[in-house]
């Protein structure tokens, strides 16, 4: 009753306001859900639809350098020429390949690293006395007020022959010749593993602060020693944690292109750097925008995997 | 009960000197950083007992506990359980389990698993953890519920698998963290009874940490009562509530009257006190150890003090003073009348009558008198 009296008191206006609402079949849920919605269909569909298009075509010395999809015919109709080529040949050639897979290996290796680090790091913050805590985040954040470009190049005067390390270690009479560390994987591992850790530690941290303290002393007064309670109460329940932080390291190491090329050598193979040559080196935007096609999926695989297993985890812990 | 082996409830082993006592508490503080959680402590707990911690919040219950457990070490004194000495002890070798104020149980395990975790720990074999596994959740009865997660069950069901997970090593010790604390009140005094029944088939002994003195006095054979670190007065429950050692015990436990007066007429069979706070004078009928014109308190409890229209007879125990305010809680009816003195008293009553055509009712001039027997001395 209260709200058909407030209704009329309020006027035409929002009357009108809703109606329109109700016609165009817009609830308040409906705007909230239809924002981000709209902006993924515009800033990430359509640019990859242009993608697609751009895979599907061939490649041609003009501005731009493809030849277009559509034409239209003398006689009225249109003429929609695809071609499959640019994927088939990701098959023909194995650089494609050999590239796709030393790409993961090196993702998943520095993933595992990142890990192997991060965990650590991120339950020592978490179990730190509180107020110090937000000081020890911060250490983890700060690298990020540089550049990434300029925090890459800066391993390449770390790591080079007349580096801070080959001088110190000559210098310390340990070696006579400087090791060879740039221009190698191992540099790469190196700048990948510096690079992401934060993305590792930092949802680690946020699963590890939550886990309730009361859990451990249970498990130690239930006559489990520390590395027992670790391995049956505070890793299971991290899982989650460990599977996000895992996926934010994975999945853009695969496609890095900065680090490989920076501190990468000739034989250093990944994706990202093939990529960079066929658009900018070769610029056959078809064949690059295949490779960029592929490489999706291969990362979308993997991700789809984990997100199965992370929802039966949640599904399990129900 | 009595055809039953005889428990530390009917044995009442602490009123035995010679009795050798389980857990030794000796002169124990602990620091943290500059705030001092439990000073100089001694306590002696035997086996059997179902000895109750008693104390508001902040008072350092939590923290003996936890150093009973091993998660706090004592900054100086001795804890010994069984006759060990557990200062070095980490808490997976001792033989103590605990009951967590929040269950604590392991979200990612089954109800099952969680029980069976401590079995596992000790290195049971499979038969032995099954059979153990299914006894417990039968003592518990939560036999139907084994595959669920915590989660699914409600809060007495979680209550009763983090009793059950904490029986399942076999402690000798077990340790109970305001272990109803999360329940409603009818649930809570059903499981009261359940506890103390199953402490009672078990023999386990059994150290809770509450602050409710109502389920103190239900479960404990003896009580401690902790006020800013320290114990001040321990005894069996009726001891503590009808003889309070001081004005703190007598006004944390339970409600009480609390006045102050003067001695003046003090003999080896009785004392008088003139009390202002009551208008009248206070006739005890037994010795009370204290100096004429000595300062004391006389706490009477609200049952104990009756209401009645004529004047009693004699020169004490009595004062006059209108009923301002009559609850009506069901089993008893609680009166607040006030004083000529100025004070207002609290006087409980039975409602042993389903109906009472003269009952005392709102504004009446009244007298309310107790026994000589009534009010406990206190001298701090």
């Amino acid at each position: 009753m209260s709200t058909s009296a407030t209704e009329t008191r309020d006027g035409g206006m929002r009357g009108a306001l809703n109606a329109l609402r109700h016609r165009l079949g817009l609830s308040g849920r409906g705007i909230v859900v239809a924002i981000p919605t709209l902006w993924l269909g515009l800033f990430f569909l359509i640019p990859f639809a242009v993608v697609c298009k751009i895979a599907l075509s061939s490649a041609a010395i003009a501005q731009p350098p493809y030849l277009p999809m559509l034409k239209a015919m003398a006689d009225g109709t249109v003429q929609i020429t695809l071609n499959f080529g640019n994927f088939l040949f990701l098959g023909q050639d194995d650089l494609y390949l050999k590239s796709y897979i030393s790409s993961i290996e090196i993702a998943v290796v520095s993933t595992i690293l990142c890990l192997l680090i991060g965990y650590p790091m991120a339950y020592a913050i978490a179990r730190a006395p509180e107020r110090r805590r937000n000081v020890l985040l911060m250490l983890v954040i700060l690298p990020f007020w540089t550049s990434f470009l300029l925090r890459v190049y800066a391993w390449i005067g770390i790591l080079k022959g007349n580096g801070i390390i080959n001088n110190a270690l000559m210098g310390l009479g340990i070696i006579h010749e400087p090791l060879v560390m740039l221009q190698t994987n191992f540099a790469v591992y190196v700048g990948i593993v510096y690079g992401y850790l934060p993305f590792m530690i930092l949802p680690l941290y946020a699963n590890l602060a939550k886990l309730d303290e009361n859990l451990l002393e249970a498990s130690a007064d239930l006559g489990a020693r520390p590395l027992t309670t670790f391995l049956t109460v505070t890793l299971p329940l991290s899982l989650p944690g460990i599977i996000a932080g895992s996926m934010l390291v994975l999945i853009p190491a695969v496609g890095e292109f900065v680090i490989p090329s920076l501190l990468g050598g000739p034989g250093t193979l990944m994706i990202g750097r093939v990529l960079w040559d066929e658009f900018f080196s070769n610029r056959d935007w078809p064949m690059a925008s295949s490779v960029a096609i592929a490489m999706l999926v291969f990362v979308v695989v993997p991700i789809l995997i984990l997100r199965s297993v992370e929802a039966g985890l949640v599904e399990r812990g129900k | 009960m009595d055809s039953k082996a005889p428990t530390a409830s009917t044995a009442r082993p602490w009123r035995d000197a010679s009795a050798k006592p389980f857990v030794r508490i000796r002169n124990v503080t602990k620091k943290f950083g500059e705030f001092t959680a439990v000073f100089n402590l001694s306590l002696d707990i035997y086996k059997g007992e179902l000895f109750c911690l008693l104390g508001g919040s902040g008072c350092g219950k939590t923290t003996l506990l936890r150093m009973l457990a091993g998660f706090e070490n004592a900054t100086s004194g001795v804890i010994e359980i069984d006759g060990q000495d557990m200062a070095r002890v980490p808490p997976y070798a001792r033989p103590v389990n605990m009951m967590f104020q929040s269950y604590a149980l392991f979200p990612h395990m089954s109800v099952e698993a969680n029980v069976a975790y401590g079995l596992k720990r000790a290195g049971k074999s499979k038969d032995e953890i099954e059979a153990r596994v299914a006894e417990l959740l039968k003592l518990v009865k939560l036999e139907q519920f084994r595959t669920r997660k915590p989660d699914q069950l409600s809060g007495g069901q979680r209550q009763r698998v983090a009793l059950a997970r904490s029986l399942a090593p076999g402690p000798k010790l077990l340790l109970l963290d305001e272990p109803l604390g999360a329940l409603d009140k009818k649930l809570r005094e059903e499981t009261q009874f359940e506890l103390v029944k199953i402490q009672e088939t078990l023999g386990v002994t059994f150290i809770v940490v509450t602050h409710d003195q109502e389920e103190a006095m239900s479960l404990a054979t003896r009580i401690g009562v902790m006020h800013e670190g320290e114990i001040v007065q321990i005894g069996e429950p009726r001891e503590v509530y009808e003889y309070p050692a001081s004005r703190y015990v007598a006004d944390f436990i339970g409600s009480v009257n609390m006045f102050e007066g003067v001695v003046v007429e003090d003999e080896v069979d009785h004392v008088r006190i003139r009390s202002r706070d009551a208008g009248c004078d206070i006739y005890v009928g037994h010795g009370v150890n204290c100096a004429p014109e000595q300062t004391l308190w006389c706490a009477i409890r609200p049952e104990k003090i009756r209401l009645q229209r004529e004047k009693p007879e004699g020169d004490a125990n009595f004062a006059r003073g209108t009923v301002e305010e009559i609850v009506y809680l069901g089993d008893m009816s609680v009166f607040q009348v006030h004083l000529e003195s100025g004070r207002r008293i609290r006087v409980t009553k039975a409602n042993a009558a389903r109906f009472e055509e003269d009952a005392i009712s709102w504004d009446e001039a009244v007298y309310a008198t107790w026994g000589p027997e009534a009010a406990a001395v206190l001298t701090t």
